[in-house]
């Protein structure tokens, strides 16, 4: 589902050379292609709220809404949320260790390979992966991460390198939050504001109770009502995407390196976009009005046709 | 259908009616447990019928090897025996052995002498089916010589939020049933005639809130609000939510107002053929003042020291509880007490209520009642001392959880007043979208009282025969 970073970097650079016009190095790439991704991604939320308010035709692949919620759909995420005494605490935050890698060279072949450090560690946290063996993605289906181990469905070739890649689910957006406790019917909790809250506690009828929960969302922390729920707390979010890398081998030449790259999250519909924006940053990089003008004109004309 | 198919039933009828859910548990092993699917929620005390939580208890796990006798599981049941293997344990942790391998000892049972009398310990954990990590509290130890033991769980079974943990052993292929209590298998007795106020909110958001409906979001309290609230007006006049409590008028002629009581329907008291006699309030006649101040020789009302007003016994109340009803009715005899016709044969009797000039009101021997607001009671005529007195009341459907629900019948008619309630509050909602929903609410009210009225054509039929009797005037 994903975008292939190397395309879009080739894709770019074609665009950009066309006439001599300039040249991006991987680095700036990365930078800005991280850049679009996040501006792309953020959009959605907007987007979706926009199409809300009009009405869809029920038809396959035309929905607008379902559309976005496809997009959407990719950085979905659930988790369990922690009690300490401040509140529930938000799964996946931030712990300043974004990535790591591990590489299985010379090694016996077997289908199981312990994993150590950084890699352990984000192994543990439930953390995004990627595997390639000699530098050919496995598809999810063709390996697991068990236990602190990667567990590979099939024998790889002698002498291959194994690489396994760990990018941490970084909490961007809250979205519902769920109660569970037992064979009791599962419940979401209603959000609500401090001020709100003081008059939900003193009102006989609507008072929280753990049939209809109700959660403050304060300073990165949950704090739910009535306070005898201590756990049972999951907790559907989205994540932040992953930034993409291109990365290289060799010093006189850029050769792409797809085991320790990283390609764009965003759903594959969105290639066209991307490349766009990519180069409407790189006309401000390279100065060239001209490329600016073009690929601004480029995204306005998708965007008005998508919503018109 | 004996078994729930995904309709709106999820008991199966032997839930239902014998209040009993069945499970098998192919493999042995101790800790397992079994989720109960009743539409009653259980509750769970303790599974120690010794133990003063054990009343609490909605329900009795049962367990049996054929499912044709059943067992309680309790602590006795589920006790086991071992005899030491003479070795001994010291005081504090220390390991116990048994001669013969048992695999019913589970960590947390009570280690005691054969007869129970002594206790040495506990099981910590289980190391295999001989030797068992044991905390041993009695200072002395279990001596060393082949000693007898009986180990017994405190709480061979626990329950939380409708999963059962059994913590014994269960052998392999053992039938486990939970059986319901009497009371929680009658109150969940005629259940499908209603729908939980829950699932009424949960409906409500799924069909009338989101994105291209009347209502594009709405906060959940408000929904619970307006349900909550639409439960106690339907209560008042629409649902068939009347309570009674028999209860017996006290030595003083009161009774105190039933704890969930809005207001009244009838207020009666039953004769020795059960039969009701109705208690009329006695509006016209008495009353029963909230305050009666003390007064100086002025009038003036008085204070003590804490600047509260100084309050008296009321004149009227003792007035009232010394008169004898029959010198206001006109009775001559409380005839009441005799209901049979037979022996009404007397001159006074038989024309009691004819006689010309009388205020039908005042003219009846059953007595009256008037509300103390003051007490918090029923006050009664001093005739109704020490009679059984039944008392029909409305509550507002929210005093109890059993009471949040609402009768299928009026079950539109309470998403009509939901809508109509969110709508009319939401600033920006066009005014004929309001007075639509206030129409359409109006006319499920309607409909939902014409259902609830519970006119039947058989009994209009039986009332209409009635109509070709002669009448003499």
């Amino acid at each position: 589902m994903a975008i292939n970073v190397n395309t879009v970097y080739q894709t770019v650079l074609l665009i950009l050379n066309k006439e001599q016009r300039g040249y991006m190095t991987p680095v700036e790439f990365n930078k800005i292609g991280g850049q679009v991704q996040l501006e792309i991604f953020e959009k959605y939320a907007e987007d979706m709220n926009q199409q809300l308010r009009v009405s869809q035709v029920d038809l396959d692949y035309s929905d607008r809404q379902l559309n976005i919620d496809e997009k959407l759909s990719i950085f979905k995420t659930s988790d369990t949320s922690t009690y300490s005494t401040s509140g529930f605490i938000l799964p996946s935050p931030y712990t300043g260790l974004s990535s790591a890698s591990q590489l299985f060279a010379g090694v016996n072949l077997q289908l199981i390979y312990a994993l150590t450090g950084n890699a352990l560690t984000l192994a543990n946290q439930n953390a995004i992966s990627s595997v390639f063996v000699a530098d050919v993605e496995l598809t999810p289906a063709q390996y697991s991460i068990t236990g602190g181990n990667l567990v590979l469905v099939a024998q790889p070739a002698v002498n291959a390198e194994i690489r396994v890649n760990f990018y941490a689910k970084q909490f961007y957006r809250l979205g519902t939050v769920i109660y569970t406790a037992g064979a009791m019917p599962i419940q979401e909790l209603e959000r609500v504001g401090t001020s709100e809250l003081y008059h939900l506690l003193s009102s006989n009828l609507t008072k929280p109770t753990t049939t209809y929960p109700v959660y403050t969302y304060i300073n990165s922390f949950l704090n739910v009502y009535p306070t005898t729920i201590q756990s049972g707390i999951s907790v559907n979010y989205l994540r932040k995407p992953i930034d993409p890398i291109w990365n290289f081998t060799g010093n006189a030449q850029y050769v792409f390196a797809p085991a320790t790259s990283n390609n764009f999250e965003l759903h594959i519909s969105e290639q066209t976009k991307l490349v766009l924006k990519i180069l409407l940053y790189a006309g401000v990089v390279i100065r060239d009005p001209e490329i600016i003008q073009i690929a601004a004109a480029q995204v306005q004309q998708e965007e008005t046709n998508k919503k018109s | 259908m004996p078994r729930p198919d995904g309709g709106l039933i999820t008991e199966t009828n032997r839930q239902y009616y014998a209040g009993a859910q069945q499970f098998f548990s192919a493999n042995a092993g101790s800790g397992q447990t079994f989720t109960s699917t009743f539409d009653t929620d259980l509750v769970f005390g303790s599974s120690d019928p010794a133990n003063s939580q054990f009343g609490l208890n909605n329900f009795k796990v049962f367990t049996s090897a054929t499912a044709l006798t059943w067992v309680e599981l309790t602590p006795v049941s589920s006790q086991t025996t071992g005899t030491t293997n003479g070795a001994g344990s010291a005081a504090g942790a220390s390991n116990v052995i048994i001669a013969v391998a048992n695999v019913n000892v589970i960590p947390g049972m009570v280690i005691s002498n054969a007869a129970g009398t002594v206790i040495y310990g506990t099981v910590t954990t289980v190391t295999n089916t001989t030797t068992f990590a044991c905390n041993i509290t009695l200072a002395a130890g279990i001596p060393a010589a082949a000693t007898a033991l009986l180990f017994k769980s405190a709480q061979p079974w626990s329950e939380l939020d409708n999963i059962v943990t059994i913590a014994s052993y269960l052998p392999a292929s053992t039938y486990i049933k939970f059986q319901l209590s009497e009371t929680a298998l009658q109150q969940n007795y005629g259940n499908y005639e209603y729908t939980r106020l829950t699932d009424v909110i949960d409906n409500f958001l799924i069909a009338y809130v989101g994105a291209g409906k009347i209502l594009p979001s709405v906060k959940r309290s408000d929904v619970i609000f307006h349900a909550k609230r639409g439960l106690q007006e339907f209560s008042y006049d629409t649902l068939r939510s009347i309570r009674s409590q028999e209860v017996t008028v006290n030595q003083v002629n009161k009774a105190i107002i039933p704890q969930d009581y809005v207001n009244y329907v009838r207020l009666s008291w039953t004769d020795s053929f059960g039969v009701q006699h109705t208690i009329f309030p006695a509006n016209t006649l008495t009353t029963d003042p909230f305050s009666s101040p003390v007064q100086d020789n002025l009038g003036v009302p008085t204070q003590d020291n804490f600047d509260s007003n100084l309050t008296g016994t009321s004149q009227t109340e003792a007035a009232w509880a010394a008169s004898d009803p029959r010198r206001i009715s006109g009775a001559f005899e409380n005839s009441g007490e005799n209901p049979e016709l037979s022996n009404q044969n007397s001159l006074y009797q038989l024309s009691l209520g004819q006689r010309y000039g009388l205020n039908p009101e005042t003219s009846q021997n059953n007595g009256w009642f008037t509300i103390n607001e003051r007490e918090g009671v029923f006050s009664f005529s001093s005739d109704l001392q020490s009679k059984t007195l039944i008392i029909e009341y409305i509550s507002d459907g929210n005093a109890y959880d059993l009471d949040a629900r609402i009768p299928k019948m009026a079950e539109d008619a309470l998403y009509s007043h939901i809508a109509h309630g969110i709508l009319s509050t939401m600033a920006n909602t066009p005014e004929y979208i309001v007075q639509r929903y206030k129409r359409e609410r109006s006319a499920k009210l309607r409909n939902a009282k014409i259902r609830l009225s519970n006119i039947k054509l058989d009994q209009i039929v039986q009332v209409m025969r009635g109509q070709s009797k002669w009448i003499k005037y």
